[in-house]
């Protein structure tokens, strides 16, 4: 609350400070429209991921995701000083660890075949065949009746779940204003994300100040996303706890489950599967305090540079739900075919799941310290020189470092390639293991990989197309330029990544 | 962490310029390529690194909130 506050105070003043300096404004000579024409943006992308550490299975099972997302920037002047924008985003996925936050659906990792051919989603369809096989990915179990325990679950397979998809859809309204010698802008905006298990909504402001013949820049930003959850569990810890902790009822009622020998419990004993945790999410706030300063430098007629410091305060539920967690000290219980245990955390199981031991915990406040440095240089017609650089530092242990260049160079008057490299590294946060590797005394823990020490090597390509006149139309706009970027991501472990990208600018005549 | 960061803002004040450019000596810094910002184009590549690596922010973009990302 201290920091929400002081941000507050801190936005009132530069605001106050601001209107202060619009009042002795008494320039009247011609200025330039700050933006002459309305323009729209349109950035389309595909995403594809893959690796072997998916968090909601406990640092173990198949990342894989694909991400189709949509944005649509429409920046309007209303006047000689003032700009209105909206951006819009959607963004589309599907997620295979993401779907085996319930593993055992009946329709997908856990599909009963017939022996008339037909499978479990033809039941009400008339099937009047005998149970023959669970599947699970390429294999199958031969079972004997229609449950969960002849079921196929694995982290290493896509389960068909409600969240093996979801749509993220964002919106932000920005309001800028300059002050008539161009020296002072003010702008706040206010913004709404939704997807289906969060929500979020910011509000910000912030202002800049130009001196030095408009050859050094000063901007201060505030911003505060109040955003919230609501939770989804991995569905054996939401159904223990919906079956009032007992295992013969509910979701649990006629499923076996197996320890680590392979062999089926008995459910009324001593020696069975329970969470370690019967409180889940307490606290469904999650909000976000963020102050930005910016240093913008000219060098020269051909260098500048810039600096970036944001100090960002994030408290309330800052893990995530979803994500499970395996300790080392507490015995290990499973659902699906005995003889795949010995080969759980390999990607050849595909039809038995580990019982999660809990939901990953971390502190409730974060305190983020990043600082970057941007330098270009105009090399000379053809060449472009851009790098940047950030240190970043945070009070969950975690320090990184990100290297980056780019070299835009002008195969024409219209076209330019862009060849792109990055380089990151992080250390591990002070709650993280792998799977397996917590123990169940430790206050917080994550298996989530994005929390752990790697490194990661990223090249891009990309060109862009960039007619200054505008004259290819689409109604009354005109294209102004067409930008499209491939970049390879790839981590120390098995992670990768891909993403293409393609934007388009018009400009209303 | 307190060293590294006095070391980015003195190579900030060292690289200060005396002799301002002018307006009309700005063609080469008006080059869209020169732009210090983060590029709108990069706004998708930004997201994914923001959902997949522990850091983020300080790149004159946003700098955390809206998603159940870190």
């Amino acid at each position: 609350m201290k920091i929400k506050m002081k941000i507050i105070i801190i936005i009132v003043i530069v605001l106050f400070t601001s209107l202060v300096g619009f009042s002795q404004t008494t320039n009247t000579e011609y200025k330039k429209r700050v933006l002459e024409t309305a323009e729209v943006d349109i950035l389309t992308s595909f995403y594809s991921q893959d690796g072997d550490n998916a968090a909601v299975t406990g640092g173990i099972g198949t990342e894989k995701l694909t991400d189709i997302a949509t944005n649509f920037t429409i920046s309007i002047p209303l006047n000689d000083d003032d700009v209105f924008t909206v951006d819009a985003t959607i963004s589309a996925y599907t997620s295979a660890s993401s779907s085996n936050l319930n593993p055992f659906d009946a329709n997908g990792s856990s599909i009963i075949y017939y022996d008339n051919g037909k499978n479990e989603s033809d039941k009400s369809s008339g099937n009047n065949g005998n149970p023959i096989a669970a599947t699970s990915g390429a294999s199958s179990t031969v079972v004997s009746n229609n449950t969960l325990s002849s079921g196929g679950a694995s982290p290493w397979y896509e389960s068909t779940g409600a969240s093996k998809s979801d749509v993220w859809v964002n919106g932000t309204f920005n309001y800028s204003h300059s002050s008539d010698n161009r020296n002072t802008i003010l702008d706040a905006d206010a913004s709404f994300a939704k997807e289906f298990d969060y929500t979020s909504i910011g509000v910000g402001g912030g202002v800049t100040k130009l001196f030095n013949e408009k050859n050094t820049e000063i901007g201060l930003k505030a911003n505060v996303y109040l955003d919230n959850w609501s939770p989804v569990y991995p569905t054996e810890i939401h159904s223990y706890l919906t079956a009032n902790q007992n295992l013969n009822n509910g979701f649990f009622s006629g499923v076996d489950i197996l320890n680590q020998s392979g062999n089926i419990i008995d459910k009324n004993g001593t020696n069975v599967w329970s969470p370690i945790n019967t409180t889940l999410v307490d606290n469904n706030a999650r909000n976000t305090y963020s102050l930005s300063v910016s240093f913008f430098q000219i060098l020269s007629k051909k260098t500048q540079v810039s600096l970036f410091f944001d100090l960002v305060q994030q408290n309330g539920w800052l893990s995530n739900p979803m994500q499970r967690v395996y300790f080392a000290d507490r015995a290990n219980y499973y659902i699906g075919n005995a003889s795949s245990i010995p080969n759980y955390t390999s990607p050849t199981n595909t039809n038995v799941f580990q019982l999660a031991d809990d939901i990953e915990r971390l502190p409730n406040s974060r305190l983020k310290l990043p600082i970057g440095i941007r330098f270009n240089q105009y090399i000379n017609e053809f060449v472009t020189l851009r790098t940047y650089y950030r240190y970043y530092y945070d009070d969950w242990g975690i320090q990184s470092s990100t290297a980056e260049i780019e070299l835009p160079v002008k195969i024409s008057e219209k076209f330019t390639l862009y060849p792109s490299y990055r380089y990151y590294t992080q250390t591990a946060a002070d709650y993280f293991a792998p799977y397996e590797q917590h123990i169940s005394t430790e206050k917080f823990y994550t298996s989530d990989y994005d929390l752990s020490k790697f490194n990661s090597n990223q090249i891009g390509v990309g060109f862009s197309y960039t007619d200054i006149f505008a004259k290819s139309h689409i109604w009354k706009l005109g294209l102004k330029s067409i930008d499209v970027k491939y970049n390879s991501y790839k981590r120390n472990t098995r992670f990768k990544a891909g993403i293409i990208s393609a934007g388009f600018k018009f400009v209303m005549d | 962490m307190i060293k590294k960061i006095g070391l980015l803002l003195l190579i900030a004040s060292l690289t200060t310029s005396c002799v301002a450019v002018k307006e009309y000596e700005k063609v080469y810094l008006n080059d869209p390529d020169m732009l210090l910002g983060a590029k709108k184009s990069n706004k998708f590549v930004t997201s994914f690194q923001v959902y997949r690596e522990a850091a983020s922010g300080a790149n004159g973009g946003k700098s955390g909130g809206g998603c159940g990302c870190n």
